[in-house]
């Protein structure tokens, strides 16, 4: 399973930057951008990558340091 | 023919009937039910029906209020509750089947209510009859749950219930149409289904209940409570503002309380809470193609969410274990169970080819044609955290993750599957073939969910998130622990209040108490023979103020302690004459007192 796994990923982010580089560079296709960051190529899979880490890490941060607690809390307060 | 009929009642006078049913009899007639109010959809026309004059023909009640605003939502309830009561057909009691038709019946009161007392009298009920949900459970954190859920459901119904009379009372009217946010009616009515609709700071009560309800029951209640909130908001409050930014923050905020989660069902709770935002934020934006959105993503989203919390309440089924911390690994027993749950993944996460994909995009266009930045940047970050939690995090910790189960594992009942199947099938209608869906919605639909830019968009978020979670994947085991939310401040708050009820408030009573009957004893005592008690107390005070000054008063100590315990003795005790002139005087003097005070003989 390990393996295979990684093969189809590798695939799959092979393709995906084909296309974003035909897109961006040929206009192969209509992309119409409302915001000024979306016209920076491969935006969304920076933000994807970028944002995971960062939402990972933020909300770990917030968890060990505040929000978490051992399962009988609201028993023993 | 009858000129309408009100699937609701379907439902809730049907629900009368399940208890006297057995067997198969009953497992036929709790599907017919849906099935019978689907065909009651099927022959509506827009229009309003039911309508009863209330309080002396001042108002009218309207019962039945069919738009295309309502019919989308009715059609969703309708279909969602025949897949779930396919899922929870195995459960032998009928007061959950019950419960479930009486909450389902009173959801479509809610969407088809066209005045304020019928909306409020129908939320009501949908709050008590979904308690018996989590309550049927059996577990004591069940029904502590429970208690807290209908605790502030009952406040949300107060709220709402001031609200209306407040401006019933303003504009004379109960009729239920745009009410907007102008005055302290319309806050407190917004209060109310703020609370139903999980916004945060009101929200805890849902991913504290949720996870505790019974596994069949848990689906139910995912879809009705929230989403009928959310019509009633986009029915009375379309474009307020606040609402947008509400809805932008709960999108993320479900998704980074999620990240801590251990137990699946509250994961996926929190989930209910960030993809509500979407169409919360869509409601308060306030455009056609908004509205839309925020109505389409209502529909898909009850129907992934419960094929998510199936496949959750399957492996809970099977396993008895819920805590990601005790799981993993069982793939090769569930596989089929697996994938069912991945379709909802995909279509919560929004891939394309399923039907979170048509709807999401739409609320997210929507924010970009407003030209609101900050918004859109929330709404496709809760998409990273929507599909890291529900599609990468939960299936892996569930289903792999250790090299060997943790447990015994088998597929779940036949009927639970085939109920996960035909939901998984309707998730993929609908993204491959959006067209059934928009041609339900309210206004007219321009937008085109399968462009390029979208695909390519959302495909990359996606990937490169999984990419992230691959790296990662370490930190994202369960831990054994509970997130504190904002239901910190009630439970905690709660607790200190009764304790300050028990001690400070409660010795202060018996003080008070204490102090009133040493009086009434001294009266009691004094009565007994005044003369002697006279004797005794004027001599006690003698003593007191004396003593410290002469110390060869021990003789006259012991005197004293000798009258307080021959006390009462005889009736009558030769005193001296300076007594009885005391108490002569002390009698003149008071009679002199009222006398001048009152001038009165």
């Amino acid at each position: 399973m390990e393996i295979s796994k990684f093969g189809i990923l590798s695939v799959f982010l092979a393709v995906s930057v084909l296309v974003e580089v035909l897109i961006r560079f040929f206009h192969l296709a209509d992309m119409h951008a409302a915001f000024l960051w979306e016209e920076v190529p491969g935006f969304s899979a920076i933000y994807g990558f970028i944002g995971c880490i960062l939402l990972i890490v933020v909300s770990k941060a917030l968890g060990h340091h505040w929000l978490q607690k051992e399962e009988d809390y609201y028993e023993k307060h | 023919m009858i000129e309408w009929l009100h699937p609701g009642f379907i439902f809730i006078l049907g629900a009368l009937l399940i208890p006297f049913l057995k067997g198969k009899w009953q497992k036929a007639y709790l599907l017919l039910l849906p099935i019978a109010a689907f065909i009651s959809l099927r022959y509506m026309t827009t229009g309003l029906f039911w309508r009863i004059p209330f309080l002396g023909g001042e108002y009218e009640l309207v019962f039945g209020r069919v738009d295309k605003l309502s019919l989308v939502f009715a059609y969703v309830f309708v279909i969602a509750s025949f897949c779930m009561m396919l899922y929870a057909l195995h459960v032998k009691r009928s007061g959950e089947h019950v419960a479930a038709f009486l909450y389902v019946g009173g959801t479509l009161g809610v969407v088809f209510a066209g005045d304020l007392y019928t909306l409020s009298i129908f939320v009501e009920l949908m709050a008590i009859s979904s308690m018996f949900l989590i309550g049927y459970r059996g577990t004591s954190s069940a029904f502590a749950a429970g208690l807290r859920y209908i605790m502030v459901h009952i406040f949300a119904g107060v709220c709402l219930l001031a609200g209306i009379i407040i401006h019933v009372q303003a504009t004379g009217s109960i009729a239920f149409n745009v009410i907007g946010l102008n005055n302290f009616a319309s806050y407190l009515i917004l209060t109310g289904f703020l609370i139903n609709a999980a916004v945060p700071p009101l929200h805890a009560w849902l991913s504290d209940s949720y996870p505790e309800a019974t596994i069949t029951g848990a689906v139910f209640l995912t879809a009705f409570t929230t989403k009928s909130a959310i019509y009633v908001l986009i029915r009375g409050f379309p474009g307020a503002e606040i609402l947008m930014w509400l809805g932008a923050i709960m999108a993320m905020y479900g998704v980074i309380f999620a990240v801590l989660e251990n137990d699946i069902r509250r994961l996926l709770a929190y989930h209910i809470i960030s993809q509500v935002g979407y169409m919360v934020c869509g409601v308060g934006i306030g455009t056609w193609i908004a509205i839309n959105g925020s109505a389409a993503h209502a529909f898909c989203h009850i129907l992934y969410k419960a094929l998510l919390f199936m496949g959750a309440g399957a492996v809970i089924e099977v396993t008895g274990r819920s805590k990601l911390t005790e799981l993993g690994g069982i793939y090769k027993y569930m596989p089929l169970t697996f994938w069912l749950y991945m379709i909802g993944s995909f279509s919560i996460s929004g891939f394309p080819l399923f039907n979170g994909f048509v709807s999401k995009t739409m609320v997210v266009q929507a924010s970009a044609l407003t030209h609101q930045p900050i918004v859109w940047l929330l709404l496709e970050g809760a998409s990273i955290g929507t599909f890291l939690h529900t599609g990468l995090k939960l299936p892996w910790g569930v289903w792999f993750a250790t090299e060997k189960p943790v447990c015994e594992a088998r597929e779940p009942p036949k009927n639970m599957l085939a109920a996960m199947g035909i939901t998984a099938f309707l998730c993929t209608l609908l993204g491959v073939y959006p067209k059934i869906l928009y041609d339900m919605l309210p206004y007219p639909v321009e937008f085109v969910p399968y462009t390029a830019s979208h695909v390519i968009g959302i495909s990359q978020l996606l990937l490169f998130t999984f990419v992230a979670f691959w790296i990662l994947r370490g930190m994202l085991r369960g831990e054994p622990t509970i997130t504190l939310d904002t239901d910190w401040f009630y439970r905690i708050g709660m607790k200190k209040f009764i304790w300050f009820c028990q001690k400070p408030v409660l010795n202060f009573a018996k003080a008070v108490d204490n102090g009133l009957m040493k009086v009434a004893n001294f009266f009691v005592w004094f009565s007994r023979n005044p003369t002697a008690a006279t004797n005794i107390t004027v001599n006690t005070m003698a003593y007191v103020t004396l003593k410290p000054f002469n110390p060869a008063y021990k003789q006259y100590e012991r005197n004293l302690e000798e009258m307080k315990k021959r006390y009462p003795g005889e009736p009558v005790h030769r005193v001296a004459v300076g007594t009885g002139l005391l108490l002569a005087l002390i009698f003149f003097s008071i009679y002199l007192v009222i006398y001048f005070v009152y001038g009165v003989v």
